[in-house]
């Protein structure tokens, strides 16, 4: 095969403009994927014992509602979490702990009383009073938080991820 | 295809666009008679349907249910049928399945012909599918629970310290008086006889700005006696409440804002003409709502006197009838003029309602304390 | 006439007849009405850049501002609820002639050859439509956007393996946030519609440049 002069010149300008061009898509284009993704790869945990009131407050055998706020920082903002859990405590003061965000996908579980289950109504999950899945698509029990009695007070322990 | 078949609806095609029509102005004309009809049906839809108003996002409040916009409905019903452990099957799995089947339709359909009876497959899974989205969007509209206290949303500045009004007659006037004035708290469980400073003053108003206001009103300040109101930390009030509230506030008691057109009347106690006959629904409703529902609901110290509504206002208490139509010795109207009676003291106990008030009472009693306004 | 001694000029120089005889002056097959969503589709396009442009300037995408300057739109600017409105029901109907047209095309084949590559920049603009719609979603920062978007970012989470990044990188962070607002804000109103414009210089490229498909006939 000859090789034309011109061909070659041709060659020689196509790559050097793909160099070119690769190295400016390179050097714009991670830079701008980390600009986006940055924020998730930031993962920082924190840990801490929260009080949530007198042990003494909560009535035995009925899960009841406590709420309290942590807050975090995403970015530049100081976002203020509501946590809410269910505090069950039976007759021997052993306390369990549920978090009310249902294992599913992360909706709200509420407690009823009349049939004593937790449901979730997203997707119309029960779960029963020890946190069991009764009926729906739930993959797990509900989240139970570590917990602790100091003089008296009930604290327990919020992990934030 | 092969090249022969393409070759064909080449031929095909050109034969159609020869026995067709000009895209200007025959087709376009079709297409701009649409456009304007959805025009029209926009215009419609936003004059008369709107966008309805929804309540501030508000973390705490986890009664909420969640939903999709509605085209997303399908997708969102479709994960109830997925058992935990396959959740990632509905989530992951069926969605990037279908998304790769619709991009690389035309590369795997490798059936050349293009009527309906010869693609029976092809259009027969596609109208299942569309059924089952349709009938899947269908089913999560109907199973979806009403949203609890999906009352009306105050969008207007009249409207949200009006609303604000309704709050802090409810929850603060019991301890912190109908006007802000404080005084001495009676009949409140915890807190009786504590002194309550006044909180409409200059002093507090300009020192405090709208988010400290809010947040004693959210958090509380259980080391001096004010229980938290906020959603989050076991209170009745979402983010909407206690803004409205302070709103309320600010608008109501701090002399350096101007108050907007309209919001005065909202809030005001109609005024009675000297031969108007009041009414409950107009007149005595507003009056009770600011002074009495405070504590005369149920939850509270009140001898199971609830005053609501009328029905409750005429026959509900451990004295009734608290009101006799026609009878300026009911209950209510002695109480009213600071008589203590077997049915309790000064109503109310802090701060005895001004003579024109009592005067709507005693005239409403006298004219048989109708519900309804005459017409 | 100044109009007539104006045109030669002006064409001489942006080639005028050149565009209306590529574009408007095309012989088209005989179709029905289904053949106008397309159309229609552009049509409530135009409308929500329109509407959206002049939204964005009084919208304010911040957690404390985002939900007051929606309620000073709807209640305090001159027609702001007709503007609001139409972008909101625009949004809606958009969504629905997307759907329609994808129905129209599948069910008369028009994705065959020789509009494979029509086929698939339309797949791509359905995303990105409903890519609109969940951004979209979020920005008024009411009770429905924040807890719907709260649980759809959630179920991206449950993608096997990288669910948690995904999460992530949707949310600016673990919570939702103002991060999430200001991104959502930003796909909503730049990266989306760039995407789309893209795509639609491309589609009709192709519509305009193959033809526009004919109703099959019993024999095709």
């Amino acid at each position: 095969m000859a090789r034309s002069p011109n061909l070659s010149r041709r060659g020689f300008i196509m790559s050097v403009m793909t160099f070119a061009g690769s190295i400016m898509g390179i050097v714009v284009g991670l830079p701008v994927i980390g600009f986006l993704i940055s924020p998730a790869l930031n993962v920082t945990k924190s840990d801490a014992w929260v009080p949530v009131g007198k042990l003494d407050s909560y009535p035995v055998g009925v899960p009841t509602p406590f709420s309290f706020t942590r807050t975090k920082v995403n970015g530049w903002e100081k976002t203020v979490n509501s946590i809410s859990v269910f505090v069950l405590r039976d007759a021997t003061d052993k306390v369990r702990v549920f978090s009310s965000v249902c294992t599913h996908l992360g909706c709200r579980v509420t407690f009823h009383k009349d049939s004593n289950e937790f449901i979730c109504p997203c997707h119309d999950a029960h779960f029963n009073k020890d946190g069991g899945v009764v009926s729906g698509p739930p993959p797990r029990p509900l989240d139970q938080y570590e917990s602790k009695v100091e003089n008296g007070a009930l604290l327990i322990h919020v992990i934030q991820s | 295809m092969n090249d022969l078949q393409k070759a064909q609806y080449k031929e095909k095609y050109l034969r159609a666009k020869r026995n067709g029509e000009k895209f200007f102005p025959d087709s376009l004309y079709r297409d701009m008679l649409v456009m304007f009809a959805i025009f029209l049906l926009l215009v419609g839809l936003a004059a008369f349907v709107g966008v309805a108003a929804e309540p501030k996002a508000d973390p705490s409040d986890t009664a909420y249910i969640p939903r999709p916009e509605w085209y997303f409905l399908f997708l969102f019903e479709m994960l109830k049928f997925f058992p935990g452990s396959l959740e990632w099957v509905g989530t992951t799995v069926i969605p990037v399945a279908a998304v790769f089947a619709l991009l690389l339709l035309p590369f795997y359909d490798k059936n050349p012909a293009r009527h309906w009876k010869k693609r029976k497959f092809a259009i027969g899974f596609m109208s299942v599918v569309v059924a089952a989205m349709v009938f899947l969007t269908i089913r999560a509209v109907v199973t979806t629970p009403a949203q609890e206290n999906a009352g009306a949303v105050a969008t207007t500045l009249p409207a949200q310290i009006s609303a604000g009004q309704d709050i802090y007659s409810v929850q603060c006037a019991e301890c912190h008086g109908a006007e802000g004035e404080g005084g001495v708290i009676k009949g409140v469980k915890g807190l009786e006889g504590y002194k309550m400073k006044a909180i409409n003053s200059q002093d507090e108003m300009y020192t405090r700005m709208d988010d400290t206001l809010y947040n004693i009103v959210e958090y509380g300040q259980p080391d001096l006696g004010m229980p938290p109101f906020g959603k989050a930390f076991g209170g009745e009030l979402s983010r909407s409440d206690i803004d409205n509230l302070v709103t309320f506030m600010r608008y109501t008691w701090d002399n350096r804002v101007e108050v907007p057109k309209g919001a005065a009347q909202t809030n005001a106690i109609p005024a009675l003409g000297p031969n108007d006959i009041p009414s409950y629904d107009v007149n005595i409703a507003p009056i009770v709502k600011r002074y009495c529902v405070s504590c005369h609901r149920p939850g509270k110290e009140n001898n199971n006197y609830y005053m609501g509504s009328y029905s409750d206002l005429m026959n509900s208490g451990d004295h009734k009838p608290n009101i006799v139509a026609g009878d300026l010795n009911s209950n209510l109207i002695r109480m009213l003029h600071g008589e203590k009676i077997e049915a309790g003291g000064a109503m109310p106990p802090t701060k005895a309602l001004s003579p024109d008030l009592i005067s709507i009472f005693e005239r409403w009693v006298k004219a048989g304390a109708p519900e309804k306004p005459a017409k | 006439m100044i109009s007539k001694r104006m045109y030669p000029w002006l064409d001489e120089r942006l080639g005028l007849s050149g565009i209306y005889k590529t574009v408007l002056d095309r012989m088209v097959p005989k179709v029905n009405w289904w053949f106008t969503l397309g159309s229609a589709t552009l049509f409530l396009f135009a409308l929500q850049v329109v509407t959206g442009i002049m939204l964005s300037a009084y919208y304010v995408p911040s957690p404390d501002k985002a939900y007051d300057s929606i309620q000073y739109i709807m209640n305090g600017v001159a027609f702001g609820w007709l503007i609001r409105g139409i972008h909101h029901w625009g949004a809606t109907l958009m969504v629905i002639t997307v759907f329609l047209h994808m129905l129209r095309v599948f069910f008369y084949a028009a994705y065959k050859y020789p509009r494979e590559i029509t086929w698939t920049t339309g797949v791509f603009l359905l995303l990105a439509t409903l890519g609109m719609g969940f951004t979209g979603y979020l920005l008024p920062w009411d009770q429905k956007a924040y807890w719907a978007t709260t649980v759809g970012t959630s179920i991206a989470g449950t993608v096997p393996g990288i669910g948690e990044f995904i999460l992530r990188a949707l949310r600016g962070g673990s919570d939702l946030s103002g991060v999430t607002l200001a991104r959502f804000f930003s796909a909503h109103i730049w990266m989306f519609p760039a995407i789309i414009i893209a795509l639609i210089g491309v589609h009709i490229y192709l519509v305009i440049r193959i033809g526009i498909s004919s109703v099959p006939k019993e024999n095709d």
